[in-house]
């Protein structure tokens, strides 16, 4: 299949009165057409940064210090605003993570559809805008769409808010769609319903997704592949059913054995030691080491390289060297209960 | 809703004009001075008497009010001391003045704070944005007053390129150009002195809905920047920034009052200075009544402007 | 049985905006919670569980009903002048964002030793900095972070000290607003164990208020459902998870995700109507101690 997106040795540092904050430090990875990537993590591990990074929507005291982005094998890493312009109004397009606050509170609905259609295809009449945006409302499940374009995003329940700005973002068939947390500001019953509607329309219009996320849940829905951040890089890399059923990094494990759902009540909750690194000023060596329980001593002196495991699983970490002690990985795989 | 806001217009007039009427008669000073200018100071007794009389001061303080109350309310509020017409018409002949500097100027503002707000916005912390914020923050610093007299130094003594007081020239009142001419200089000093701050305010909430996700979704969009701030920005801005111009309204008119006293320009400033300077009791008041009166009604229109624009306040839904 | 220690009898609680408009967001509520148990309150936002959680600690009046704290009827004025000392001090409060509940111009150390000083009371442990240094020790930070204030630590170190603030006091009473929903995955897991461990050490009685299932059905005793202001299901948790009597309870069960790509996949999405819910608020004793209100 063929890359719709290929990331290499991305870094992105954030300028404060601290000093420099290495958000993204050194990440690669691929998108191919028509798959859902999630990227894991903790907030603070750069992966929301990532996406505005491809994106360009950093905000001014965030700066792109090396590496490269392609786009259907193009380079896009130099483009200036109006390049980018021209690719957010066809190829590229973003959901984020509270529908509230990212429609616009005082536009009706309809018209903040019939806006993105309008850039996406220049020239189109009012009349077969407003059919679109009928159609597109009634694709992402919002019943009798005519009698609700000319309300208020605030007459919309938050689940609803969230189909609209989805709708909005569907409305120039882009080729990747990039969801920054899409469910976490919704309730639990809803979540799932938005998700497998995410996976419903990507698998209509073919567009390949990349799922920003901290909540397994939502990456067992949703994902085919998964890309786990830690501190700015990417430690593990698989399959859904790699990362969930043979997970090799000790973040990635430890991060799943902390799950309540996993937990038995009455026994201790496994948690991770301490707590992330600090981005100004990041650990030379394994920025995860200071955690892991089974961590060598190399980890604290030098940075991992990427260790394959499958055709499509990497990780990040030494204990996959083949000079590590092989019984320091801990094996816990307990079914879920 | 809109009963509740006349009564309580109605109610804040009527406080008003009891405090206007108490400080003006309260005030040390002889009226009758304003009246009779210096013969006052050689009248007999008797003769003082008789005036205090005639002009009714002789009354208690109570009773004086009811009466001015009365006639203020059938649209007559007595007779000027120093020019011995009716208040109203003096005032009349210096409104226009006024309005065409305290209006203009009004407007210029307006404006200019919102481009003024809107570059610095577009380009946050570039070098346009530093200097107009600088520049800004100097200018609002020189009091108003002494702006005004370094401004009829250069611009009216040293360069003679503008007149240095006055509407117009004598006898060339209906002359439009030497209207403007006679303008300039106090129209820039009044604009020059306001537009910084409130194009910071522009500025400032332009930048916080700049950081708001639904310009992000714009820009995901594929907007341009300066479309994003047109379509999206200002319809979320324009009501608090109505609102904060229709409370300035006053604020502005005092920068106004303060500006004609400097230049000699013949508006309601000069007026209200001249007034309380000669203890012309009737004039003041009405000045004082009307400066109130344009205070409450535009802190009234503002809070109707943002009542009625915001979608959201219309119909409030929770949950 | 054991104790109850606070008793809540048919509370009502309304929003009002403006004249005639009226937001019930407490809808004629009963429950206990006993002594030493963890009550979990599960519910979508919107639901009313903060709302309940602030009547209880006197922040919000309640329309009608009564809360029960020990015996004292809390709004009371009467009854809350003579006991203010007890009501104050043994009901601790834990917020959502601990970033907002502390005091930015406080040093942790002044901010765990207040309550202490406010009620007038001696250290324990002589000094108000033993004592603070104490109950950070209890949560889990060490003394250096005495002298550094709620924007140098993390938002989980921040949460540690909003508990340590409340330990102070040495409540009977936690009231616990969400507190870990703003933390991470892996932090989350760290708090959870601490708060359990916490609670078997003080025997305190806690109100735990999440959305989070998975954690609810891990650390509470008991849990009661909320809907839009109503009570729906309350029992022990076990009893509860294995057996939801409500169809509201049963679609919210059925919506936690399964962090496990096979079975999540596989999982059928409940259905649930809501404008068909049907409330006449008969209280149904299923089994023993578990309740549906129907």
């Amino acid at each position: 299949m063929a890359k719709l997106l290929e990331v290499s040795d991305l870094f992105v540092s954030f300028y404060t009165r601290q000093g420099e904050a290495q958000a993204v430090r050194g990440v690669s990875f691929y998108l191919e057409e028509g798959e859902v990537l999630a990227i894991v993590g903790e907030s603070g591990c750069g992966k929301s940064i990532l996406c505005k990074s491809i994106l360009k929507l950093l905000p001014y005291n965030g700066v792109v210090k090396g590496g490269k982005i392609l786009i259907e094998g193009t380079d896009i890493t130099a483009y200036k605003e109006r390049d980018m312009e021209r690719l957010r109004k066809h190829v590229i397009s973003m959901v984020f993570q509270d529908p509230l606050s990212t429609l616009n509170p005082v536009i009706p609905v309809g018209k903040q559809i019939g806006e993105a259609i309008r850039l996406s295809s220049q020239g189109m009449k009012k009349k077969a805008v407003e059919e679109r945006v009928a159609e597109l409302m009634e694709m992402v499940g919002i019943e009798e769409p005519e009698s609700r374009w000319k309300l208020y995003p605030h007459h919309f329940s938050g689940g609803m808010r969230q189909r609209i700005v989805l709708a909005i973002a569907l409305a120039s068939h882009p080729k990747i769609l990039f969801a920054d947390e899409p469910t976490t500001a919704l309730d639990v019953t809803i979540q799932a319903q938005i998700l497998d509607l995410f996976r419903e329309i990507q698998k209509k219009m073919g567009t390949a997704t990349v799922l920003v996320t901290h909540d397994f849940g939502v990456v067992a829905r949703a994902a085919d592949r998964v890309a786990v951040m830690y501190a700015g890089k990417i430690v593990e890399t698989g399959t859904v059913e790699e990362i969930f059923y043979d997970s090799r990094h000790p973040y990635t494990q430890g991060l799943l054995r902390s799950l309540p759902a996993y937990a038995r009540r009455g026994e201790e909750l496994y948690a991770i030691p301490g707590m992330p690194p600090r981005l100004i000023d990041p650990p030379m060596g394994d920025a995860f080491a200071y955690r892991n329980p089974c961590a060598l001593e190399i980890d604290y002196e030098k940075m991992p390289p990427m260790f394959q495991i499958s055709d499509t699983h990497f990780a990040a970490t030494w204990l996959l060297d083949e000079r590590a002690p092989k019984d320091l990985i801990p094996d816990w795989r307990q079914p879920y209960a | 809703m809109i009963g509740k806001k006349i009564a309580a217009f109605f109610f804040s007039m009527f406080l008003l004009s009891m405090a206007v009427f108490s400080v003006a008669r309260l005030a040390p000073g002889d009226a009758l001075i304003s009246y009779y200018g210096d013969r006052a100071e050689r009248m007999t007794a008797e003769e003082r008497v008789w005036a205090e009389e005639k002009l009714g001061l002789r009354d208690s303080l109570l009773v004086q009010y009811v009466r001015w109350l009365e006639n203020g309310l059938k649209g007559d509020f007595g007779i000027s001391y120093k020019y011995k017409t009716g208040v109203l018409q003096v005032i009349g002949n210096r409104m226009e003045n006024t309005l065409l500097l305290g209006g203009t100027g009004f407007l210029l503002i307006f404006l200019g704070a919102l481009g003024l707000g809107s570059i610095c916005a577009l380009t946050e912390n570039g070098w346009m944005d530093r200097w107009i914020c600088r520049v800004g923050t100097i200018s609002s610093c020189i009091p108003e007053f002494w702006m005004a007299l370094v401004a009829i130094l250069v611009f009216a003594v040293n360069l003679g390129w503008l007149p240095s007081s006055g509407a117009y020239d004598i006898g060339k009142s209906e002359d439009v150009p030497n209207r403007i001419l006679h303008l300039i200089l106090p129209l820039s000093v009044v604009v020059v002195q306001h537009v910084w701050y409130y194009a910071y305010m522009v500025r400032n909430q332009l930048l916080k809905e700049l950081g708001a996700e639904y310009v992000l979704l714009a820009k995901s969009k594929g907007l341009r920047k300066g479309k994003i701030l047109c379509r999206h920005c200002f319809p979320n801005m324009i009501p608090s920034y109505l609102s904060l111009m229709a409370i300035s309204i006053p604020h502005i008119l005092g920068g106004t009052y303060l500006v004609e006293a400097v230049f000699s320009y013949p508006g309601l400033g000069t007026l209200a200075y001249e007034s309380a300077r000669y203890h012309d009791y009737n004039l003041l008041m009405a000045l004082c009544l009307l400066s109130g009166f344009v205070v409450i009604l535009c802190n009234l229109a503002a809070q109707m402007i943002n009542e009625k624009i915001d979608p959201r306040m219309k119909e409030q839904t929770y949950g | 049985m054991r104790d109850e220690l606070l008793a809540v009898e048919n509370l009502t609680y309304c929003f009002r905006h403006e004249k005639h408009i009226a937001i019930q967001a407490v809808d004629n509520l009963s429950f206990q919670i006993r002594e030493g148990e963890i009550l979990g309150l599960v519910g979508e936002s919107g639901s009313g569980k903060s709302t309940m959680a602030r009547c209880i600690m006197n922040i919000y009046r309640p329309e009608s009903g009564r809360i029960l704290y020990q015996g004292i009827d809390v709004w009371n004025p009467k009854e809350f002048r003579r006991h203010k000392r007890l009501l104050q001090t043994s009901r601790q409060f834990i917020f959502q964002d601990s970033s907002s509940s502390l005091n930015p111009k406080q040093t942790v150390e002044q901010i765990i030793a207040e309550p202490l000083k406010i009620h007038g009371q001696k250290p324990e442990r002589g000094t108000f900095r033993g004592e603070a240094a104490f109950q950070l020790n209890q949560v889990g930070l060490g003394e250096e972070c005495l002298d550094q204030y709620p924007n140098q630590l993390s938002g989980g170190m921040r949460q540690r000290v909003a508990i340590a603030r409340a330990l102070t006091m040495k409540p009977r009473l936690l009231v616990a607003d969400e507190p870990i929903a703003s933390l991470d995955v892996s932090i989350q897991a760290q708090m959870i164990n601490l708060l359990k461990r916490l609670q078997k050490e003080h025997g305190f009685s806690m109100l735990f208020i999440a959305h989070d299932l998975a954690v609810v059905h891990y650390l509470c005793d008991r849990v009661g459902v909320m809907y839009q202001g109503k009570l729906l299901e309350l029992g022990p948790v076990t009893e509860v998870f294995e057996n939801p009597c409500h169809t509201y309870t049963k679609s919210l069960i059925g919506a936690i995700p399964i962090p496990d790509p096979r079975l999540e996949r596989a999982r059928v999405l409940p259905e649930f109507e809501k404008e068909n819910l049907e409330w006449r608020g008969q209280k149904t004793e299923v089994s023993f101690g578990h309740f549906v209100w129907r």
